[in-house]
């Protein structure tokens, strides 16, 4: 126990008597958490922004113009019917014609077009939202129903298909970059944490080669660099934990109002999970740092 | 208490620091290493204290065999040897005091046990007045009793003293050749590693002499000739 305080000390005093090497080390290390929190981040609002995409993808079914009331009654009440479906909105021409001019109501060649065709073009259309975006091909097949097929007279679906695999490739790249990002920053803390431990052992060498003659065993020499290994992880993750927190506190009523009613709350995230984000990136970090020290120490300290 | 047989140190690729020392050096002797700058005496003392392992032959030291010995009982061994040299080697950012249980400290001594010991310690090599100093503000016959202060903590059997007076006048000298003395009458067994014909001569204890790292001569009560 009176080693152990010991070596506690021995360890907060190498991270204070060299506080600069510290302060860089862990900034290093704060930055590639930080990246990878960053990462974390784009993963939660990626899911939250194809959730949103997803609220509002429907397929249009335009009927032909001229199409039985009951018939479209009847299309809506079978679609109504699959599992998949979770609603089914009827628009009659009158409203699609409103909806139509509403849309153009600045373009004046589409409307004097429209006064010009006389009559109402616009046959009914059915809107059609899924449970889930991958569902639309079952639905579209399913309306390929003999009874309804022959009425129908286009299916509008492809461009949010297009607009979430578009967003899936975006975000992928750059999940990619921010690894890649991500692993470059690790490997400079590494390398760094290797430095700091080679000029720690060198400015105490002294102390060190008193320790070996008075009969100080190894582990005693070693413990408090592996400890102060530890302690520039924890001092890494405090600050990138105090940095996450307080960025998406401040970010979360704009992300809000970005996503609408799509739940985008990263504060609540993180605070939910401190422990599975936090406390594994806590160990990671110690993991790594210590394999660092241990390669220092076996390079350049010989006990 | 101390046995080289066939002990031969090589460094690589082929400088020959020691070659074929056989010696026996019993409990509570007086033995002074002799020779000119280069003959093995330093070397010989590093093999007492573990620094160094014989290439060729076995050392004996109180029934550790260091030429056998593993990492993790060079510590222990260490515990029971202390060690003086020519630089002191103390911690400039640390109290003569701090120097001292700092020996304590590293081998997980109780707070209660530096309290007791460390006092003592300074009076036996009278500092017991100068125990917040550091050794900057001290003569370099003091840092040197510090020094010792610090070898004899673990209450070791053999000090180990290689050129202690080297960097001392006549004075300090003295003092500390009358210090090791008094040690070794309560019984430890002193190596004293030096080139000094003065105290060798004044000591009247045996004197090994080594010439080329091999020993040319080994008498009782012996002078020092080269």
């Amino acid at each position: 126990m009176i080693s152990l305080l010991r070596v506690l000390r021995f360890a907060f005093q190498n991270f204070w008597r060299n506080v600069w090497l510290s302060v860089i080390t862990v900034s290093m290390l704060t930055l590639t958490l930080l990246t990878v929190n960053l990462l974390l981040s784009l993963h939660v609002l990626t899911d939250a922004a194809i959730k949103a995409v997803e609220n509002k993808v429907d397929v249009s079914l335009y009927f032909n113009e001229g199409t039985q009331v009951e018939l479209v009654q009847g299309a809506a009440g079978y679609i109504r019917g699959l599992d998949q479906v979770r609603d089914v909105q009827i628009v009659t021409p009158e409203e699609a014609l409103e909806r139509f001019r509403a849309r153009h109501a600045e373009d004046r060649l589409i409307l004097s077009s429209l006064e010009e065709v006389g009559e109402n073009p616009f046959g009914y259309t059915l809107i059609v939202q899924a449970r889930d975006a991958a569902d639309f091909g079952f639905i579209l097949e399913a309306l390929d129903h003999p009874q309804y097929r022959d009425a129908i007279r286009e299916k509008d679906f492809s461009n949010y298909g297009i607009i979430i695999d578009r967003l899936n490739e975006a975000t992928g790249k750059v999940r990619v970059v921010g690894l890649a990002v991500a692993a470059v920053l690790l490997l400079i803390a590494m390398l760094i944490i290797v430095n700091v431990v080679r000029m720690t052992i060198f400015i105490h060498r002294d102390e060190i080669g008193v320790m070996k003659l008075v009969g100080a065993g190894n582990t005693f020499v070693r413990a408090p660099y592996f400890l102060e290994a530890i302690l520039y992880s924890a001092t890494a993750t405090g600050i990138a934990a105090a940095a996450v927190f307080g960025t998406s506190r401040v970010l979360a009523p704009r992300l809000q109002a970005y996503f609408g009613i799509v739940q985008a709350d990263l504060f609540a995230y993180f605070a939910t999970h401190p422990l599975p984000v936090f406390g594994l990136e806590f160990a990671a970090l110690s993991a790594l740092t210590i394999l660092s020290t241990a390669f220092a120490m076996h390079k350049y300290l010989k006990v | 208490m101390i046995r080289f047989k066939n002990v031969s140190k090589i460094y690589r690729p082929h400088t020959v620091a020691l070659k074929n020392i056989n010696l026996h050096i019993k409990a509570g002797e007086f033995v002074s290493i002799v020779g000119q700058s280069g003959t093995g005496k330093s070397t010989l003392a590093k093999l007492l204290f573990a620094e160094e392992r014989p290439t060729k032959g076995e050392l004996v030291i109180g029934g550790w065999d260091v030429s056998r010995i593993r990492r993790g009982q060079i510590p222990l061994l260490r515990r029971q040897i202390g060690v003086v040299f020519q630089d002191f080697k103390l911690l400039q950012k640390k109290t003569v005091a701090e120097n001292v249980s700092f020996a304590l400290e590293v081998v997980g001594a109780s707070p209660r046990r530096i309290r007791e010991l460390v006092p003592h310690l300074l009076r036996i090599v009278n500092l017991e007045g100068k125990a917040g100093r550091y050794p900057r503000q001290l003569s370099g016959g003091e840092q040197q009793r510090v020094a010792i202060a610090r070898a004899l903590i673990h209450r070791p059997k053999i000090i180990v003293a290689d050129e202690p007076t080297g960097n001392l006048d006549a004075i300090n000298t003295h003092d500390i050749i009358n210090l090791l003395k008094k040690i070794n009458e309560f019984g430890t067994t002193v190596v004293l590693v030096t080139h000094n014909r003065e105290i060798v001569n004044s000591l009247r204890k045996r004197v090994i002499t080594l010439d080329k790292g091999e020993i040319v001569s080994d008498q009782e009560e012996g002078r020092y000739r080269l």
